[in-house]
């Protein structure tokens, strides 16, 4: 598929996804939206990519929404293609793992993307922040809901209601991100996550994935059940045979995806 | 409004500020007091002049030592006690004022005192401040909230220890776990309680009541459920003269 406002860049089992509107901040319009809609489905069909990579050219992440277009809509059309809704909810619907890489400034809705993500690594450059209520606005894109899942009421509330960035260092202080690397090494550092978890048998991280966040919308219960049916789901496949193989004869395994 | 006994309530400048004040008792909540909150807060989220509220302690000593425990046992019967709790819900009256609400806390801050500004927004420290739910020493639990707004408000492996144990832990311990957002020295603390309270002002105020409910009723819902509310609201917060002149003011740079 051809897309204008990001690259799609396939190296082996990994997508480098990396918003492409350097000009712009990597601001989300709803084109951007909508391709990265395209980008996540391509990825999600495409039974090869173990693992994608998103982010930004230039020196931003992602600057925010594009906020002249989003005067533009009414509200009906906001509750249906807010754009960084659209683009937030299509990075949270990959099924492989995504890993930020925070190459610099993640606000408002580029926060909210990176929030959608699994693993986020940051630039020490990078600001994060929600500068919404300055404007008048709130975080649309699901910042309220999944930054106090992620460091708690206490920090997302300060965050929100204050609309002021942290940096990098108090990001990684407060869990919000997972690493912090110099800009220069961020592409490294990432790929070498990345790598790692393309290593790994694609299917159980998968589910790993899937039992940590749906499990966190259930009672412990239900979770608990979640975990352990997943877990006899994948005593039916190959790559576990592999892994348990592997193993016993102390080696790398070499997973399949069946 | 009237004089009050327990509280001293004052606003200024769009800032109202409530200041815990029964200083030789190190501000434990009793019962004039609870009765006192439990009818200031409604009128700060009535008050059209009021925009942010801040609630420190007076005196040197601290901010609140909790119930007053010398009005333990007071009670008629246990199933009127729990009945009461329910009729005066001072902690859920708390918990549902719309504007936001700033602790401004300096020396002890322990049981009902630690869970009151768990139910505030901010939570600023001086250097010299002391936390703890020392409940489960003396054979209770939190009755103020605590055992649930605690870890609410940080991620739960660093913030059940202290629920659990029952220890006091100091200003730097409490910023590390997430309970206080800034730590400052004694004398910074109300300068920068009206430094937040300040930058709180000139922010969007339908936004920060929007982006407070979302945010609260948030975490009791299912992630699926709190991203549609937040839609809702969102779409609502930009059709307001507010958020149309902050899109102004941003386009023009």
């Amino acid at each position: 598929m051809a897309y204008e406002s990001l690259t799609y860049e396939k190296r082996e089992q990994t997508v480098w996804l990396t918003l492409n509107r350097p000009l712009a901040g990597n601001s989300i319009n709803l084109k951007l939206a909508n391709e990265l809609k395209d980008a996540c489905r391509e990825v999600n069909e495409d039974g090869e990519v173990r693992v994608v990579a998103l982010t930004g050219a230039g020196d931003s992440f992602c600057a925010g929404a594009d906020l002249s277009e989003l005067a533009t809509f009414t509200a009906n059309e906001l509750l249906k293609t807010n754009p960084a809704s659209v683009a937030s909810k299509a990075v949270a619907s990959v099924n492989c793992p995504v890993v930020a890489a925070v190459n610099g400034d993640a606000l408002g809705a580029g926060l909210e993307l990176a929030l959608a993500c699994d693993i986020r690594v940051a630039a020490k450059n990078a600001r994060l922040g929600f500068p919404e209520t300055a404007y008048g606005l709130i975080p649309g894109g699901g910042g309220t809901q999944r930054l106090p899942r992620l460091v708690g009421r206490g920090k997302a509330t300060e965050m929100i209601l204050l609309a002021e960035p942290v940096d990098a260092a108090e990001a990684y202080r407060v869990g919000l991100v997972n690493k912090v690397v110099t800009q220069r090494k961020l592409v490294e550092e990432v790929g070498a996550i990345v790598e790692i978890l393309a290593s790994r048998a694609p299917v159980a991280v998968r589910y790993a994935k899937e039992a940590v966040n749906k499990g966190m919308d259930m009672t412990l219960e239900q979770g608990l059940r979640l975990e352990a049916d997943l877990s006899f789901l994948l005593q039916s496949t190959d790559d576990r045979a592999e892994g348990i193989r592997a193993f016993l004869e102390k080696r790398k395994g070499r997973f399949k995806g069946e | 409004m009237d004089a009050f006994e327990t509280i001293i309530y004052e606003k200024s400048g769009g800032i109202a500020s409530i200041t815990l004040n029964r200083p030789r008792a190190l501000n434990a909540v009793n019962i004039k007091m609870r009765d006192e909150l439990y009818e200031v807060l409604p009128a700060i989220d009535d008050d059209p002049e009021v925009l942010v509220c801040i609630i420190g302690g007076a005196g040197e000593r601290g901010f609140s030592a909790g119930a007053d425990i010398t009005e333990f046992g007071t009670v008629p019967s246990q199933t009127i006690g729990r009945s009461v709790r329910w009729e005066r819900d001072l902690w859920g009256q708390f918990l549902g004022v719309s504007k936001p609400l700033i602790a401004a806390i300096h020396g002890f801050a322990l049981g009902a005192g630690v869970e009151m500004s768990m139910c505030c927004d901010f939570r600023i420290a001086s250097d010299d401040a002391r936390f703890g739910l020392p409940e489960v020493g003396i054979g209770m639990v939190p009755t103020a909230g605590g055992s649930q707004t605690m870890p609410r408000l940080a991620p739960l492996g660093m913030s059940a220890a202290p629920v659990i144990i029952g220890e006091i832990i100091d200003a730097a311990e409490a910023l590390r776990i997430g309970l206080v957002q800034r730590v400052v020295p004694r004398d910074d603390l109300m300068p920068t309680a009206e430094d937040v309270a300040r930058k709180l002002m000139s922010r969007g105020q339908t936004a920060l009541r929007y982006a407070k409910e979302a945010i609260r009723r948030g975490l009791d819902l299912p992630l699926q459920q709190g991203l549609e509310m937040e839609s809702r609201l969102f779409a609502a917060v930009l059709a307001t003269d507010d958020a149309r002149e902050g899109i102004r003011a941003y386009s023009r740079g």
